[in-house]
């Protein structure tokens, strides 16, 4: 593995995602429709709901708009950047196999998607956190936008998943779709958790750790830690089975 | 040697595309294979690069190998000179030299104006020079060529040839495959790639 290459690809990366209008214009836009929708609709009702992911018994009085606007802010995370990762393996990758047979690893290709990747989320974990903050007092900044990086790294890491395992562009967004909406749009939405059935199906999908640190960061003064190393053992799974996928596509048989 | 092609053998499914294919290569030398559409030329490159793999047979390259697909395969959103910088990493060539034969490529087939221009915004016979040009980079000693002149104007598919003979008199062997070959005089030997046999 050379440290240049791997940099020279993830800066040849991060041009082309900039350079695609629509991306950056997304990234700044779907955040700020998703929460003002939330403000538009949801109303100020106070409503008590039981913090699933700690040990004891704790219930806690919100409003239904903050709780919308902490779901809301998770939810439109996950979702931009599984798009995201989904188009950084699927888009190019004739040229990406190109480059393979010219002399970069798979693994330094898929490193410096990596790191783009984790640029994105970045960004996008501050931007989202801030823009929440503005709208609804975050009682732990920092754990919270934490809690965003957590659901961008392992819905990203999904992305990555479902781009090296699916070839067409529409089948790789379904699978992003379907899981997501179910996922992160429904199930891990607290007004719904807090009376749904066989809760250990919801607790067994991808976002439910970082969902609950966002929670309990967002409104408690309880740990979130428990919730984070969950969320980043989630996020490992998908990696690892991202990047044998990839490997596996791009390897050469020489 | 520098190729050694070794009872290639390919199918997809019950359908046979190659059937113990062999032949061999020496340095300095340009060998055409010719073929009609869907008779397995592309296939056999793509084996011997390495981007498929053969059902039997074996493959032995001993040198640096430079590769041009038919199809330009090339990054959108990035620019001419972006590409050579991108490229000159993946056969770790390092900078001076890559700006050296960067502009030298560029000059060779006039497209130096457009180094700073993007590929989504090139014609397809400037695209097709820079596809060329990425398998020329770091100055092969196997260049595998399919269809590469497909897309040129004259004056580029003179430029080619003379550079292919400049390329053959440093010792580079060059393969050729196309469905149309011209220029016969040129090749010192050409095979027909018929129902998954070189003849």
């Amino acid at each position: 593995m050379s440290l240049n290459r791997i940099l020279i690809s993830f800066s040849m990366i991060f041009r082309m995602l900039i350079r695609r209008r629509i991306i950056p214009i997304l990234l700044a836009v779907i955040p700020v429709v998703f929460l003002t929708i939330v403000a538009l609709t949801t109303s100020d009702r106070i409503l008590p709901f039981r913090l699933a992911s700690l040990e004891e018994e704790v219930f806690i009085n919100i409003s239904e708009k903050g709780i919308s606007f902490v779901f809301f802010a998770v939810a439109s995370a996950g979702f931009l950047v599984s798009f995201l990762a989904l188009n950084l393996i699927q888009k190019n990758s004739e040229v990406n196999r190109r480059l393979v047979i010219c002399g970069y690893k798979p693994l330094e290709l898929l490193s410096s998607k990596l790191l783009s990747l984790l640029v994105v989320i970045l960004l996008i974990s501050v931007y989202v956190g801030l823009l929440t903050n503005m709208l609804f007092p975050i009682d732990h900044l920092a754990a919270f936008i934490l809690s965003l990086v957590l659901i961008g790294l392992v819905y990203g890491c999904y992305g990555l998943t479902v781009g090296s395992l699916v070839k067409g562009e529409l089948e790789g967004i379904l699978f992003i779709v379907l899981l997501v909406n179910i996922d992160v749009g429904w199930l891990q939405n607290p007004l719904f958790y807090a009376e749904a059935q066989n809760q250990v199906i919801i607790q067994l999908l991808p976002a439910y750790f970082p969902s609950q640190t966002g929670i309990i960061s967002a409104f408690t003064d309880y740990s979130p830690v428990n919730s984070i190393l969950k969320s980043v053992l989630y996020g490992a799974v998908f990696l690892i089975l991202s990047m044998l996928l990839f490997y596996n596509k791009m390897r050469l048989y020489r | 040697m520098i190729l050694e092609v070794k009872n290639i053998a390919k199918s997809f499914g019950k359908n046979t595309i190659l059937n113990d294919v062999s032949f061999g290569m020496e340095p300095s030398t340009l060998i055409g294979i010719v073929g009609e559409n869907g008779s397995g030329k592309s296939t056999l490159l793509k084996i011997i690069v390495g981007e498929w793999k053969s059902n039997s047979g074996n493959i032995s390259i001993n040198g640096a190998v430079g590769y041009c697909p038919q199809k330009p395969l090339l990054f959108d959103q990035l620019t001419v000179r972006e590409h050579f910088q991108y490229f000159s990493a993946a056969y770790n060539i390092n900078r001076t030299l890559f700006q050296e034969r960067s502009e030298a490529l560029m000059n060779l087939f006039n497209y130096k104006k457009y180094e700073q221009v993007k590929v989504a915004n090139l014609s397809g016979g400037t695209q097709q020079k820079l596809n060329l040009s990425l398998a020329l980079l770091h100055k092969p000693q196997l260049l595998i060529l399919d269809e590469p002149y497909s897309g040129f104007d004259w004056d580029t598919y003179l430029k080619f040839w003379d550079y292919t003979k400049h390329l053959i008199s440093e010792g580079c062997a060059i393969l050729v495959v196309t469905h149309l070959l011209a220029e016969k005089a040129r090749f010192n030997r050409i095979y027909d790639l018929r129902n998954g046999i070189l003849v």
